[in-house]
């Protein structure tokens, strides 16, 4: 259950933190505004660190102390929330995309 | 609601109605439809050429599809509806190069040209007033100006009567004046022109008479002009600048034996208001009359390309603008909104004073329109809105050194999904950059070329002018790094700085994608009229004016 909480939970840091990236970049003007393809190119970097932070967390600092089964099963946990939590930061991300459409996180997607 | 009718006249005139126009792309004049009228003796003159081309600019920007010139709106930029007309008296062909030539002192019998020419003499000149070039204007000579302009006007309603021969420039007349017969006494006129030089000087008390005498011929004395009821405004504007003095070698022909010398405009304006305080029909003819002058000393508009002779006319007379024009049309601006003081049988004289301190005017907004229903506050909202949009087009989106200006907009509101404007061509857009580029400023091969509003700011240095002087650099560096929502020097109209992680414009865009037009309020139909009133909204919004 653990490893379920630290993917999500890391899943929604990053993208607090993209949403964060995405308002601090500042619009352009001029004929060539790079301002829409920064928050894209920020938003995939923070989508591949995600599943890696995710993971080294999961493994380094909140691995359990017990027996191999018990670790086992927590590593295979780990890896699927993992995998949940990428799906999850591009699900959550594509929503804000769309509902925001119109503002900077609407530069995602 | 009065029809609103402006007639231009000689260079001067035409300065006058360059600002004028100006006005009217800021927005100030809401819901309008204003006849033009563009007066000169000179067809070729170069600062008649450059508010002919400005107006036209300003209606190919309003013009949607079929709709030539687009239609009035209220709240946005280029609200008012401009219609052109123009008139010139035609001094180029054959026999109508001179006063002699022209009235035809050598025709009739003996007695008739002994009478005509001793007549001439006793008023003109022999050797030099009745001879001169009249293409490049009356040069001063009002005496001889005011009746040819008279002449000009009535014979171009003798021509239309006949039906025969014509011309372009007539037919243009009887359309401004049919307009102005059927408005009846809901017909306001505003005339620009000068006092001290020549075609405006010449023309100002003679034009209501000629259009009334115009519209007596045109309809075989069945209809008239009312001056009791159809109001007349002009300006009484003295000397406000100079021009090298003519050289003997320059006066040695015929063609220039007169050429107005600019060392006499004070004593010409002298003796203009005192015939203008005096003269009847001038009082009669005229509602108000707004007496305008630069009581320092007169700029000098000769430049490197002028040479060594004194430009009487022609496309090479393209003299700056002056901080006076902007003045003569923001008395037009009052002329025209004005709801009391134009039911008077005599004309009033209007005249105010600005803050003169250290031998420099110091000119804020109120002291150009008022403040009465916040027109102040609007002028400073609008001229205000209209500057920071020239800056964010010419510099922010580079228009000015060849980037795509206000096409950056589109862009923007592309990338934000806001697909409506996505119909606005590649050529429109350019049409508003060379708009502003005129407005504001331009380079040419990365030299600076101020526009309109930096030429009138210069005439006012080292006095203050309205904005901050951080809203004026000319390099392109500071230009490029110039924060367009601190144009102000109250700060309290500066856009918001957006906190840390933004900056003002990155706030103003967030308003654009917030902000709408409103089809209603702002009357604006077409794609590019939402376009401009969406931007107009969102920099309005910005500013933080209150003007409810």
């Amino acid at each position: 259950m653990t490893a379920y909480i630290i993917s999500i939970v890391t899943a929604l840091v990053f993208l607090l933190i993209s949403v964060f990236i995405a308002n601090a970049i500042k619009f352009e003007g001029g004929s060539n505004p790079k301002d829409s393809g920064k928050r894209k190119i920020w938003f995939w970097i923070l989508a591949i660190l995600n599943p890696s932070i995710n993971f080294m967390l999961g493994y380094f600092v909140f691995i359990p102390k017990a027996n191999i089964m018990i670790v086992e099963k927590y590593i295979s946990d780990l890896s699927i929330g993992t995998g949940i939590g990428f799906v999850l930061y591009i699900v959550i991300g594509f929503i804000l995309s769309k509902m925001f459409k119109n503002g900077k996180l609407g530069h995602w997607f | 609601m009065d029809k609103l009718f402006v007639i231009a006249i000689g260079g001067t005139g035409m300065r006058c109605l360059e600002s004028f126009t100006h006005l009217c792309a800021i927005g100030m004049f809401d819901n309008q439809e204003i006849e033009v009228l563009t007066l000169d003796t000179d067809q070729t003159n170069g600062n008649k050429g450059r508010v002919e081309g400005l107006i036209h600019l300003y209606n190919r920007i309003k013009t949607s599809g079929s709709i030539q010139g687009g239609t009035p709106n209220a709240n946005t930029f280029f609200s008012a509806k401009l219609n052109l007309h123009k008139y010139y008296t035609n001094y180029s062909s054959l026999g109508r190069e001179s006063y002699k030539n022209i009235s035809k002192i050598s025709s009739g019998s003996i007695e008739q040209q002994k009478a005509n020419g001793l007549i001439s003499d006793l008023f003109l000149d022999n050797n030099s007033v009745q001879e001169f070039n009249l293409a490049h204007g009356y040069r001063a000579q009002t005496h001889l100006g005011s009746l040819l302009m008279y002449h000009g006007i009535v014979e171009a309603a003798r021509n239309i009567t006949k039906g025969k021969d014509v011309q372009q420039e007539e037919r243009e007349l009887e359309i401004f004046i049919s307009k102005l017969e059927k408005s009846g006494s809901n017909a306001r006129i505003f005339i620009f022109g000068s006092i001290f030089g020549g075609t405006g000087a010449s023309s100002i008390p003679v034009i209501p008479k000629a259009l009334q005498d115009f519209v007596k011929i045109r309809s075989g004395g069945t209809s008239s002009l009312d001056f009791s009821k159809a109001k007349f405004g002009s300006t009484l504007l003295t000397e406000y600048f100079t021009f090298k003095k003519p050289d003997d070698k320059q006066k040695l022909t015929k063609e220039d034996s007169v050429i107005a010398d600019s060392s006499f405009f004070p004593l010409n304006s002298q003796a203009a208001l005192q015939f203008y305080q005096n003269d009847p029909t001038v009082q009669k003819c005229y509602k108000i009359l707004y007496h305008i002058g630069w009581p320092i000393e007169s700029k000098n508009v000769d430049d490197e390309t002028s040479g060594h002779k004194t430009i009487t006319g022609g496309a090479t007379q393209k003299n700056p603008c002056h901080i006076t024009e902007l003045l003569c049309a923001c008395a037009a601006y009052d002329f025209f909104t004005r709801k009391e003081g134009l039911d008077v049988a005599k004309a009033e004289y209007l005249y105010k004073s600005v803050a003169f301190k250290n031998n420099t005017f110091n000119f804020s907004f109120n002291d150009f329109v008022g403040n009465i229903n916040k027109s102040g506050e609007i002028f400073a909202n609008r001229l205000g809105a209209f500057f920071s949009l020239a800056h964010i087009c010419l510099s922010k989106n580079g228009a000015a050194i060849g980037d795509n200006g206000i096409k950056g907009f589109i862009v923007q509101c592309e990338q934000q999904k806001l697909s409506q404007y996505n119909t606005i061509t590649d050529e429109e857009c350019i049409e508003m950059n060379d708009y502003f580029k005129l407005f504001a400023y331009n380079f040419d091969n990365s030299r600076f070329k101020p526009g309109w509003i930096y030429q009138i700011r210069n005439t006012v240095l080292p006095g203050s002018f309205l904005f901050d002087s951080k809203a004026f650099p000319d390099s392109a560096a500071e230009l490029k790094k110039m924060d367009v929502g601190t144009l102000f020097i109250d700060k309290k109209f500066h856009w918001p700085d957006g906190g840390i992680l933004s900056n003002s414009y990155d706030k103003f865009v967030k308003e654009l994608i917030k902000s709408n037009p409103n089809s209603d309020t702002q009357k604006v139909n077409t794609t590019k009229e939402k376009f401009l009133a969406h931007i107009y909204n969102a920099i309005t919004i910005s500013q933080n004016f209150n003007l409810n």
